[in-house]
């Protein structure tokens, strides 16, 4: 047998980039199947057209950039952004919102950067930014709890987007939209006067409990470091707990704010994307944290209720900067000072 | 047992370890070619001591130690030398270099050799006994270990390495097991050349019959302890071993002896006590054979220079089965691909793997910066950030990342969920780093070589001028020399100098003073100008007076002060009339008369043209002629007399 030549290691773990992408899907199959549980078949439906949508485009960009098409495909890496859109997305999103959604993320965020490893931006972030400003009124018809569509409904209504007697009787502002817009009223008003409130954040919250579980479990298989979701967590939970320690009526407690909106499922799993955020275990803190701080700046003042993807992609702006000055000390270089960045 | 620190990163490769360590080490028999090159270590080759056809003895010395960097050649068993030519190095590189081939008698017939009672002899000695013995770290780096005994500073610890942390080799597992009396003379053999500093024995928890052994062995030993450290790869590693055994890191650029410490493997300390004991030099070594095509795994005891297929053979290899051939362990080692090269001082481990056995050659994945790689890095660097600067030839880049510091243990690599070979990327980024290195030192070279030439160039210069002076300085000397042979006789520099001076003198007398017509005229001119100023402010006074304008004030003033300039002007002018004794009245009237009368002349010759009675006009004009004349004379007189007085004047 001819001898190989090659350089070391001869030997290899069994880790694989398509093993990683798989444990991060099926780690979101709780949040799914809570959020499918209280607000019906839409995200599901979604879900499978945006699978089919990210496979085809990855194959299409591949095939238009001369790439091998089996290996990446099979990376699983447009799954995870098809997975991740179609659980941002509202329930209620017709199939052309998904469809370009889908588009910008895999063709523009991320082959024209060049691909895997290379996009700036998280690609599901970006489709979903655009999607939030280019149709503010499809991206947030989220669903009501109490009063869900059957599978027919929700079938049709995703094609035509029309459905007998309307789509006024299913649809309700989110928590995080109420709390808002209270119309004059504090927030314990708010609650007694408006029981789908109550609702509404009981069912975010279990949805976001649902996310926490399947992030916790990626941590425990080290898929990636706790120093980002922590950081993000922490620096939410802080600003809004001073904030509504200072002001109880108008600023919902920290509670409320990671247990509604998108929060774990953004600290979980768009965070922690390791090609979009910063590199060193100090700056994976730093970028957490400012994810953190701005989701709660946005949420609080900004003119969206719920602005992960603008969070985010601001701070994939800022995480070249970060890594410069995040640059761990090596071995051997604890007393040298001029390697402090 | 002593303390343990923790070091950051880390791998758990399998450890593959079982099927060499269950069987004794084997003696191998004397091969029959034995293939020694001459540079087995760190530092300068062995300069060759024989020739070919020169019948040597087992033990005997054939190449000796160049320079303080370098290590001696025995040979490894008796035998004819019957080539010293270029063979194939067991180096990554596959290069050729000088290797004394020994086709060996079968005797095996030692030179005169015998040991040495340590305790009896001074340190000088001591080294110089481990020094001649040709010893090199068996750990694998091949460093010339006398070289590291002799400290500079004071070592307060003496760490032996017997992590032994690579999968698949045994060899110093089975060293322990079967030589422990031997390795604890050796450390004790370097104790005593540094000054007895304590000893740690540094062994992974993976060992445990040798760490049995060997606290048994060590039982009534003072200062020696074994550490038993938690199996981590690369915790054999010299600086991981350090921070596992003493929680200090070696300072970058720096060495373990900067903190009091020094490193030997443990299969150094048994040479070293072969070398002193017995007065055996370095002639073999224990090598691991291990891998799924060796039916006969295990570990044997080699000659130095047994060539690798003589070596697979005696351990039944299956050279057909085996996939890559590697020599060292599975993460550091290197492919072989030609088996005719020999074994070395720092061969530990040959491994014949069949097909599946190692990673499979994979087309690696994009890097997604998973930070896996990060996480695992020993030497605390930022993996995947010097991956992409080397790829995309970042070197500056790379190096402020501490490209240096890579140790190239191929942890990262070992972990990276893309399959990218990391390691060969900093080793591409190593080298080129290197190449520009010599490029930038080549350059600066030059430059310096350049401004030697120009700074020399200058001085010979200077030095011509200089001894132009010198000779100038000594042609005056010889001058006057002669003068003061000869001093009466003038100078004739000298005078001509004084008659120049002279000349200059004179010149510059006949400037210093104004002509005195020029004075005079100065002063007119001066009482004039400031006349007409006066006059014109005067005017302008009248004018804003007259339209009532605002600047009146500011006027008033100017037309004082020019009053005062005016008085001034014409009293310096008077005064200098008065001292040269002129009369410009006197001179005006003069002037008048004369103008008067030559108009009257020519009013009648004017008149004479017409007139009828020509020869009175005529008559007239003779007596108004003569009158002009008069005038005039007068005049010229009076002109005269004053520039003679003014004359006066100047030169008094």
């Amino acid at each position: 047998m001819a001898l190989l030549n090659l350089s070391s290691p001869h030997h290899h773990s069994l880790n694989r980039t398509s093993r990683l992408m798989m444990w991060v899907l099926l780690a979101t199959v709780p949040g799914l199947l809570a959020q499918s549980y209280w607000f019906g078949y839409g995200t599901v439906i979604n879900l499978i057209w945006a699978c089919a949508l990210a496979v085809t485009f990855e194959a299409l960009v591949l095939w238009l950039r001369k790439r091998p098409i089996k290996p990446f495909i099979s990376d699983g890496s447009a799954l995870v952004t098809a997975f991740l859109l179609a659980l941002a997305l509202p329930p209620f999103s017709p199939w052309w919102l998904t469809l370009v959604a889908v588009l910008f993320a895999i063709v523009f965020a991320k082959h024209l950067y060049g691909g895997l490893g290379n996009n700036p931006f998280n690609p599901a972030m970006v489709g979903y930014a655009l999607c939030l400003i280019a149709f503010p009124v499809s991206m947030t018809q989220w669903a009501g709890t109490e009063n869900t569509l059957n599978l027919a409904q929700q079938w049709q209504w995703f094609w035509t987007e029309t459905l007998s007697g309307g789509i006024d009787g299913y649809t309700q502002a989110t928590p995080l939209d109420l709390m808002r817009h209270t119309k004059g009223l504090t927030l314990g008003e708010l609650a007694a006067t408006n029981p789908v409130l109550g609702l509404g954040l009981s069912a975010s919250a279990w949805i976001n409990a649902a996310y926490l579980v399947g992030g916790l479990g990626l941590l425990a298989l080290r898929i990636f470091t706790w120093h980002a979701p922590v950081a993000m967590l922490a620096s939410l939970g802080l600003c809004a707990g001073l904030f509504h320690m200072g002001e109880p009526d108008l600023y919902p407690s920290a509670s409320q704010h990671l247990f509604s909106g998108a929060t774990m499922l953004a600290a979980f799993f768009i965070v922690t994307d390791p090609v979009t955020s910063a590199t060193s275990r100090k700056g994976k803190l730093i970028f957490g944290a400012g994810v953190g701080l701005l989701v709660f700046i946005i949420r609080s003042y900004g003119a969206y209720p719920d602005a992960f993807a603008f969070a985010i992609l601001l701070m994939n702006l800022a995480a070249p900067l970060i890594d410069t000055y995040t640059q761990p000390k090596a071995y051997g270089h604890q007393g040298n000072k001029d390697n402090e960045r | 047992m002593g303390r343990v620190w923790p070091f950051h990163g880390g791998v758990h490769p399998p450890e593959n370890k079982l099927q060499s360590n269950q069987s004794a080490i084997v003696p191998m028999p004397v091969p029959k070619q034995l293939v020694l090159p001459l540079n087995q270590h760190i530092g300068a080759p062995a300069k060759c001591l024989i020739e070919v056809g020169t019948k040597v003895l087992k033990g005997q010395l054939i190449a000796s130690a160049q320079g303080f960097v370098s290590a001696n050649l025995h040979a490894p068993s008796s035998g004819i030398i019957t080539a010293i030519e270029e063979r194939t190095l067991p180096h990554p590189s596959a290069l050729m270099d000088l290797c004394i081939v020994i086709d060996t008698d079968g005797q095996d017939q030692w030179v005169d050799h015998a040991g040495i009672d340590p305790l009896s002899v001074h340190k000088g000695k001591l080294l110089q006994c481990i020094r001649s013995a040709g010893i090199t770290g068996m750990g694998g780096a091949g460093f010339p270990s006398a070289v590291k005994l002799q400290a500079k500073s004071k070592i307060n610890t003496l760490i032996i390495n017997a992590a032994e942390c690579e999968p698949y080799i045994t060899a110093d597992d089975r060293l322990i097991r079967e030589y422990s009396e031997q390795i604890i003379a050796g450390i004790q053999i370097i104790r005593q050349l540094l000054d007895q500093p304590a000893c740690i024995i540094g062994i992974e928890d993976n060992k445990a019959e040798a760490i049995a052994i060997l606290s048994q062995a060590l039982t009534g030993i003072d200062g020696i302890a074994v550490a038993v450290i938690p199996t981590k790869y690369p915790s054999g590693g010299e600086k991981q071993l350090i921070q596992i055994l003493t929680g200090q890191q070696v300072p970058h650029g720096g060495i373990p002896a900067d903190l009091g410490l020094v490193c030997h493997n443990v299969g150094t300390a048994k040479a070293i006590a072969d070398a002193v004991l017995l007065g055996q030099p370095l002639i073999s070594r224990v090598t691991t054979v291990t891998g799924k095509a060796a039916a006969k795994a295990g570990n044997y005891q080699v000659l130095i220079g047994t060539q690798v297929s003589d070596l697979m053979a005696f351990a039944e290899v299956d050279l057909a089965a085996t996939s890559r051939l590697v020599m060292g362990g599975p993460m550091m080692g290197f492919t072989l691909t030609d088996h005719q090269v020999s074994v070395v001082k720092s061969t530990n481990c040959i491994l014949a793997s069949s097909e599946l056995e190692l990673a499979p050659v994979a087309d690696h994945h994009a890097c997604i910066r998973c930070g896996q790689c990060e996480v695992v890095c020993p030497a605390e660097l930022l993996p995947q950030q010097l991956f992409w600067f080397a790829k995309a030839e970042e070197f500056d880049k790379a190096q402020s990342h501490n490209l240096a510091d890579c140790i190239e243990c191929g942890a990262c690599a070992w972990v990276c969920p893309s399959q990218i070979p990391l390691v060969q990327y900093y080793r591409f980024a190593k080298g080129r780093v290197k190449t520009l290195h010599a490029e930038t030192q080549l350059a600066e070279h030059a430059r310096l070589r350049f401004e030697t030439r120009e700074q020399r160039l200058i001085d010979e210069k200077l030095a011509k001028e200089e001894k132009r002076k010198a000779r100038a300085v000594a042609a005056a000397a010889a001058q006057a020399a002669k003068r003061a042979a000869n001093p009466d006789a003038e100078d004739p520099i000298a005078a001509a100098l004084a008659r120049v001076n002279q000349q200059k003198q004179a010149a510059a007398t006949s400037f210093t003073a104004e002509p005195p017509e020029d004075a005079y005229k100065a002063l007119k001119t001066a009482a004039a100008i400031t006349r007409t100023k006066l006059k014109k402010s005067s005017k302008a006074l009248t004018d804003a007076l007259a339209s009532g304008h605002e600047q009146v004030e500011s006027l008033q003033t100017t037309v004082d002060q020019l009053t005062l300039k005016a008085d001034a002007a014409k009293a310096a002018l008077s005064a200098y009339e008065t001292k040269l004794g002129l009369d410009p009245e006197h001179e005006k009237q003069l002037q008048v008369t004369a103008a008067k009368a030559g108009a009257v002349v020519r009013k009648l010759e004017k008149s004479l043209a017409t007139a009828e009675d020509a020869a009175a006009i005529e008559a007239q004009i003779v007596i108004a002629k003569t009158a002009h004349a008069t005038a005039n004379q007068a005049l010229e007189t009076y002109q005269h007399k004053s520039t003679a007085l003014q004359q006066q004047t100047q030169e008094s």
